[in-house]
């Protein structure tokens, strides 16, 4: 039996190290795969919690969580594609249009 | 036994080449990282006693937004982004929220806490994943094929070159 401090441990760890992606990096294709990393680490705590309590009801929310990711995946690089034929650039500091 | 062993081997293997996917510099190596990533938490999934997940997790991420994040790099060429020149009070904030966050994994790690209590269905079995998915879970599901549907309409629309209203 795995300790649920090792997958709470490594489902959390996975996440911090995303959020740090997410929040440091100024490229923006590798913040969306810091955000993959995200989704990835919460994958890991749902998965130990539905291993832990012999129920199925984490898998099947992993699997939910996983057809989100790969919507977000897609709609993220479509719109990541039209912003750089625009602009030609994905640096984040760039991104300040809004900016009065 | 072994599966802890293999938990804990393709536990280590996730955490390292997560780190490199943060860290290198090259947008390519990133890549090549997240797919090891990807696949080290699929194992760790098949020694949780998740196959359907981990299965899902090497066709999905493995088979496909590895390759669409490949695409999108050959699409989008690779030019320098200067270095980092942020203000003291969004750097201090960058920094504070993922230290905070370390330090409630280190407390997650080293404290004891009993494992939570079995719940009333039993069996990680495929049979009662399967029967829990299309009977429970079924308007979800649902909801989750058109959500698909769409992404797949509003991505082509958002990438396409010309515009709806173009008369070309």
């Amino acid at each position: 039996m795995i300790p649920i401090n090792a997958v709470f441990g490594l489902g959390l760890l996975i996440f911090f190290i995303g959020l740090f992606g997410v929040l440091f990096r100024k490229n923006l294709v590798i913040m969306l795969m810091s955000l993959e990393l995200l989704l990835n680490g919460v994958n890991v705590l749902l998965a130990g919690l539905s291993y832990h309590m012999r129920s199925p009801r984490g898998s099947i929310f992993a699997i939910f969580i996983i057809i989100m990711a790969v919507s977000e995946a897609a709609v993220g690089f479509g719109l990541v594609l039209s912003y750089f034929r625009q602009k030609k650039t994905y640096d984040m500091d760039e991104f300040n249009e809004l900016k009065g | 036994m072994i599966a802890g062993l293999i938990f804990y081997f393709f536990a280590a293997l996730a955490v390292l080449s997560s780190l490199f996917v943060v860290t290198r510099k090259n947008a390519m190596h990133s890549v090549m990282y997240l797919a090891f990533t990807v696949l080290s938490v699929a194992g760790v999934f098949f020694s949780l006693q998740a196959e359907y997940l981990g299965a899902i997790q090497i066709l999905v991420y493995g088979g496909g937004i590895v390759v669409l994040y490949i695409f999108v790099i050959i699409i989008v060429n690779l030019n320098e982004i200067k270095p980092e020149r942020r203000k003291l009070f969004p750097r201090m904030f960058i920094f504070s929220l993922p230290a905070l966050l370390f330090l409630q994994i280190i407390n997650v790690l080293f404290t004891n806490r009993p494992t939570p209590p079995a719940g009333p269905e039993a069996g990680l079995s495929f049979t009662s994943f399967a029967e829990m998915l299309f009977s429970t879970y079924l308007i979800p599901f649902e909801i989750a094929s058109i959500l698909l549907l769409a992404v797949l309409i509003g991505a082509i629309i958002v990438a396409r070159k010309k515009l709806l209203h173009d008369p070309d």
